[in-house]
């Protein structure tokens, strides 16, 4: 029924599937947020110098940041080599250590920007500002959904984080839709999914009159690839009603499940993401928490202390879970924040942002696990080996999911835009 | 949809033409920047008679396909004691790799001739002014006479059609027309009796002018120009420096009244950018000035460095010049900002001197009410120092243990806000406007720890051209002005203030055809659905060319020969045969022109969020037609206003405005899209608003049952009576169900939010 109308390039129920650029290792994208700027410090990149010289400060920390910073302030959590791979992981994140060989851990990540909104847009969309296309819109506008009766770009989040997964200037299709998880009832997270005072049965009714009129107008105005999307797009609509308050409902899955991946939101975020790849969906965003948790200005070891073990635990689960349903070959994980955080304190006992140095990981989706990449400086300020920028990533990312960041554009005010602008490479020596 | 275009872009560079990409992305910025300074062909000795600039003077120092022979790449790895080059440091590791990469691989360098460097660099002006788009407008004769014809553009539609063996549409049904030209004037559908009488007696002219004369006109059509003018209320981000714009809604309400009055819109420009310099005008058109007033404005943390706050800065002035060019010119100008573009005879010349301009105009809230100026320079000046003491004040505290230097800087800005404080209180109660000011934006980066925006009311500042965009690399001075390509001659540079008078009468005077050219463009596309240059806001060379070339001229001719009345130009496209034509389907005719660009009958659509909210709310009887004021919530469930009323934030976008293709006004907006998905319709099943609007719809239908209930809720609802089959599917319905559900599937249904 949608071919006349796909052939007339007009508006389609959801954006179909479209054919990668070449074989993709990787056919979904969960993207871990967390939002703030995780300390690096503190968990993946173990600086023993920190300790050694607290309080000091050398010439080469002598950077500028955002905010006042005083001397080294040193990281009390022990470190240790994890899986073959010898992978540093700190005593706050047990959990992510024992699936270690699953990580392929950045060291060497930086930014442009060290302010959160700038930087944001920046992990986002490859640009400070914000007006251009999300990852996940990029994606979904490459490779299409798999799956009709759902978004094919989800956004997990307890709170509102602006637009970060907007389309910009690529279609609203792409947009991404946002789930509020500090909710854990299906019906209270999506906007409109569920009819208040109807029930299935009465809903059909309205569906079957509604086909019924719509086939009579459009036999009465002759074919029209508006009318036709439109009426397969209440289809849908009406299935991802029930489809939706099946998958968005976490409370489905076995105790034992919850348990591993924890009853949080992030938890269940993580679990709502795993449920998501089962069917289809491209792109999963997950933000931890609300506002910008880990954004540790102060009092940062007994907030690490507080957050990490449930970040820790869920992350964990994700990957293991996808890897024992056979999914995390063809998932690819991205953890990560705006920025990393300074070795210098500020305010005595917290880390300021630090856009010069920091750590991310992925997992699954065709990268090498086990694998610890580049290194900061001795106190883990700058990038100074085998550095990869935002753009390298999104690139590396793109590739994971079978697309050329350099063939990914789309035509906008009077030139081709890509996610990575002009800059950007495949970090190959990540890919397994 | 990938372009087909995009094949020919396989490789890094996005703004170059295929083939020697990398030469043009990373060699030739780095020459430019670090060599030619030096080595060029422009000086009278170039250093070490190295001409960097020329293919033939680089050929000496490097080896094509030999990175190791070449004395370029030994200099620029530092390995030489005696040959190290740039001489102020080395390049990157990175960018090294790119020389070596380059000329390993040959060394492809697209410049030729001796002195291509300056040529190539330079758009050629001559060749530019030639595009379409910058020639001179004229009226052409009608190419054609015959019966069809109503108008002189259905001439050049009936030529077009013809010569592509094609025939218009007969005329629709005068039901449709009605229903049509209604929705596109005032946004709102005929009722029942409206479009009975109509049938009965079609006085189509006469239908025209009394929707004209609605105030609910300006309401549809001030929408359009706010998508162009990326209208919001507050800013992408909303942090301490960049707070919401509370009186944005003035601006808006200005727009409406604007194009109700029919103010000629080279005028309508001018006013939005210089109202407050323009003679004899009431106080009240300040309001006029909300368009520079408020636009997205960047978070600047003032513990920021200079660099960055400059780079953020820079970002505002940016937005600036692509609203202005894309809306106004249909010019992609701020491809210029890195380097001269690539495709169109603009320079970065010619993007810095209009960018001087928006660093010369100072964002400001100023009195609705007429004040002496000294008084007014004083509020002006106290309401912004006031907000940026405040916003400092608020950034510079945090933590109780922060460093001394902090506090020191903290105490001084909380000293001199406290002496500003009851002065900016009671200057806030008057009526305000977000409006402009001439006032030349410097970055103050004396403090280490502190940055400040220096303003200078009444200074104006000439920008630098940042080399490849980027602020830590000023080049030469360009002084504010208008662009080469559309002055008579050499621009002259602007005197007056910011200079954004003189911008404005450029832009409606020197640049009239263009101005005209697009500005008409967009109003046949909101008329017809689809344009006669199919990319609104680029008319440059990469941009689509006109389906009807004399059309689109011969329309802007006249356009500015009636005074640039925008009412003028509705009655000449709307009393067309062309516009008139039905929209039903013709196969012969789609396997000739699949897409309709010669219109061989008129695009059926699909409502725009707005019009069909308040067509759904004119159906029921709840449209509140109070017009002006401060924006509404368009989730708030006693909303009943027309949807040009309600809130539209740039960091916040409504939910429901996207999910309907409302443009993201963080910037100007070419044109919406349209998508049909099914998010979209579970906001029909689902939603109180359309379950509160089929009650109220059901109410309406009074006491009636059975087939005459069906009949009645079809006449509100559709403003036609059903037919045999209709009742039928009605009355079997609600033996099942209620009338009120009945009603919520009828203002569902495709009928509803579809014009023919």
């Amino acid at each position: 029924m949608l071919g006349l109308a796909d052939m007339l390039a007009g508006p389609a129920a959801a954006a179909p599937t479209r054919a990668p650029h070449f074989a993709a290792k990787a056919k979904h994208l969960i993207v871990l947020f967390m939002t703030g700027g995780p300390s690096h410090l503190d968990m993946f990149d173990p600086k023993p110098l920190l300790n050694k010289h607290a309080g000091e400060r050398p010439s080469t920390v002598d950077l500028r940041t955002e905010r006042m910073t005083g001397g080294l302030l040193p990281s009390p959590f022990g470190f240790r080599k994890y899986g073959a791979g010898g992978i540093d992981v700190s005593e706050l994140l047990p959990k992510l250590a024992g699936v270690a060989d699953e990580l392929c851990v950045i060291r060497s990540m930086y930014t442009f920007n060290p302010t959160h909104t700038p930087a944001r847009n920046l992990i986002h969309s490859g640009n400070i500002a914000a007006t251009r296309p999300s990852l996940g819109a990029w994606l979904s506008y490459g490779l299409g959904t798999e799956n009709q009766d759902l978004p094919g770009f989800v956004v997990l989040t307890p709170g509102l984080f602006g637009s970060l997964w907007r389309s910009g200037f690529l279609p609203a299709e792409h947009q991404g839709t946002a789930f509020n998880v500090s909710e854990v009832d299906p019906e209270k997270m999506i906007r409109y999914v569920r009819n208040p005072r109807l029930g299935e049965e009465a809903q059909r009714e309205h569906l079957h009159l509604m086909r019924e009129l719509n086939s009579a107008h459009l036999s009465d105005t002759g074919p029209d690839a508006f009318l036709e999307g439109r009426i397969q797009a209440m289809e849908t609509a009406f299935r991802m009603q029930f489809a939706a308050l099946d998958v968005f409902d976490v409370r489905k899955e076995p105790e034992a499940v919850r348990a591993e991946y924890g009853t949080t939101p992030y938890g269940n975020s993580c679990l709502l993401a795993r449920r998501l790849v089962e069917r289809g969906v491209r792109t999963i965003h997950v933000y931890y928490g609300q506002g910008q948790p880990w954004d540790d200005h102060k009092d940062i070891n007994a907030k690490l202390r507080g957050r990490c073990p449930d970040m820790d635990r869920a992350s964990a689960a994700l990957i293991a879970d996808l890897k024992r349903r056979g999914l995390l070959e063809e998932t690819l994980v991205v953890w990560g924040g705006e920025f990393g955080r300074t070795p210098v304190s500020e305010a005595g006992d917290g880390r300021d942002h630090n856009p010069y140095g920091f750590t991310m990981w992925m997992a699954g989706g065709g990268v090498r696990g086990g694998l610890a990449y580049g290194a900061t400086d001795d106190f883990g300020f700058q990038a100074v080996d085998k550095r990869v920028s935002i753009h390298d990533l999104h690139a590396t990312i793109l590739h994971q999911m079978g697309l050329n960041h350099e063939k990914l554009t789309y035509r906008y005010a009077g030139r081709d835009f890509r996610l990575m602008d002009v800059h950007g490479q495949v970090v190959r020596d990540l890919l397994a | 949809m990938v372009r087909p275009g995009c094949a020919v872009f396989l490789l890094p560079v996005l703004c170059a033409a295929a083939g020697d990409d990398l030469f043009e992305k990373k060699i030739r910025p780095v020459l430019a920047e670090k060599c030619y300074g030096c080595h060029s062909s422009k000086s009278k000795a170039p250093m070490g008679g190295l001409a960097a600039d020329t293919r033939d003077g680089l050929r000496k120092v490097i080896v094509p396909g030999d990175p190791g022979g070449s004395r370029l790449l030994t200099a620029l790895r530092y390995t030489d004691p005696h040959l190290k080059m740039p001489p102020a440091g080395k390049l990157p590791e990175g960018v090294i790799a790119d020389f070596e990469r380059w000329i390993a691989e040959g060394a492809a360098d697209p410049r030729t001739g001796a002195a291509a460097a300056a040529a190539a660099s330079k758009p050629d002006l001559e060749r530019g002014r030639e595009w379409w788009a910058f020639r001179p407008v004229r009226e052409y004769p009608a190419p054609k006479a015959g019966p069809w014809i109503r108008r002189k553009v259905d001439a050049f539609v009936l030529k077009a059609l013809e010569d592509k063996g094609l025939a218009p549409s007969p005329e629709a049904d005068p039901r449709v027309l009605i229903r049509r030209v209604s929705l596109d004037l005032i946004g709102l559908p005929p009722s029942f009796e409206e479009t009975e009488s109509f049938a009965a007696d079609p006085s189509y002219e006469h239908l025209i002018e009394r929707l004209l004369a609605s105030p609910r006109y300006g309401e549809r059509w001030g929408r359009n120009w706010l998508d162009v003018a990326r209208w919001a209320e507050d800013n992408p981000t909303g942090e301490a420096t960049n707070p919401p714009y509370p009186y944005s809604w003035r601006y808006r309400d200005w727009v409406i009244e604007a194009v109700n009055k029919d103010l000629p819109y080279n005028e309508f420009v001018k006013r939005q950018f210089a109202a407050d310099l323009l003679p004899g005008l009431e106080r009240s058109e300040m309001r006029a000035l909300g368009y520079l007033g408020t636009g997205p404005v960047y978070h600047k943390d003032n513990r920021l460095s200079k660099e960055v706050i400059e780079t953020l800065a820079s970002d505002d002035w940016d937005e600036r010049v692509d609203a202005v060019s894309r809306g106004l010119l249909g010019l992609t100008v701020a491809c210029a900002r890195c380097h001269d573009h690539k495709f169109d005879p603009i320079t970065a010349k010619d993007y810095y001197g209009l960018a001087g301009v928006f660093a010369s105009t100072w964002q400001v809230k100023r009195p609705l009410e007429a004040m002496e100026p000294e008084a007014e320079a004083r509020l002006m000046w106290v309401l912004d120092r006031h907000h940026h003491l405040n916003a400092a004040s608020k950034l510079l505290s945090g933590s109780e243990n922060i460093a001394p230097e902090i506090v020191k800087r903290r105490e001084r800005v909380l000293a001199e806000l406290a002496k500003l404080k009851e002065e900016a209180a009671e200057l806030e109660k008057r009526e305000l406007v977000h409006a402009v000011s001439d006032a030349g934006i410097w970055i103050d980066g004396a403090d280490p720890i502190v940055t400040w925006l220096d303003i200078r009311p009444g200074k104006p500042r000439d920008l630098p051209v940042f080399l490849r965009g980027n602020v830590a690399t000023p080049g030469e001075t360009a002084p504010r002005r208008f662009l080469t390509v559309l002055s008579k001659g050499e621009p002259r540079p602007f005197r007056m203030g910011s200079g954004r008078l003189e911008l404005a009468s450029s832009i409606v005077e020197e640049a009239a055809p263009l101005a005209a050219r697009v500005w008409v463009n967009r109003v046949w596309g909101w008329h017809f659905g689809r344009h006669i240059v199919g990319t609104p806001s680029d008319f440059g060379t990469q941009g689509d060319k006109p389906t009807h070339p004399e059309l689109l001229d011969d329309l802007a001719a006249r356009f500015i020969a009636n005074g640039w009345s925008l009412k003028w130009l509705h009655r000449e496209i709307l009393l067309s045969a062309a516009y008139r034509q039905s929209s039903a389907p013709n196969p012969r005719a789609a396997l000739a022109d699949p897409t309709n660009s010669l219109l061989w009958r008129m695009n059926p659509r699909r409502l725009d969020f707005e019009a069909w909210r308040d067509a759904i709310l004119t159906v029921s009887g709840s449209l509140d037609v109070a017009a002006s004021g401060p924006s509404v919530n368009l989730d708030d469930k006693a909303n009943r206003r027309r949807t040009v009323y309600a809130e539209v934030s740039r960091r916040r976008p409504n939910p429901l405005l996207r999910l309907y293709d409302f443009g993201d006004v963080n910037q100007h907006v070419p044109s919406r899209e349209v998508t049909t998905t099914p998010l979209q319709q579970l906001f029909v099943f689902n939603s109180d608003f359309f379950h509160q609007q089929a009650e109220a719809l059901n109410q309406r239908a009074g006491g009636e049952t059975g087939a005459g209930r069906v009949r009645t809720l079809y006449r509100l609802a559709l403003a036609r009576d059903p037919k045999p089959k209709e009742i039928e599917l009605g009355l079997s319905f609600v033996a099942k169900r209620s009338w009120a559900e009945y009603a919520q599937v009828l203002l569902g249904t495709n009928e509803f939010i579809f014009v023919r």
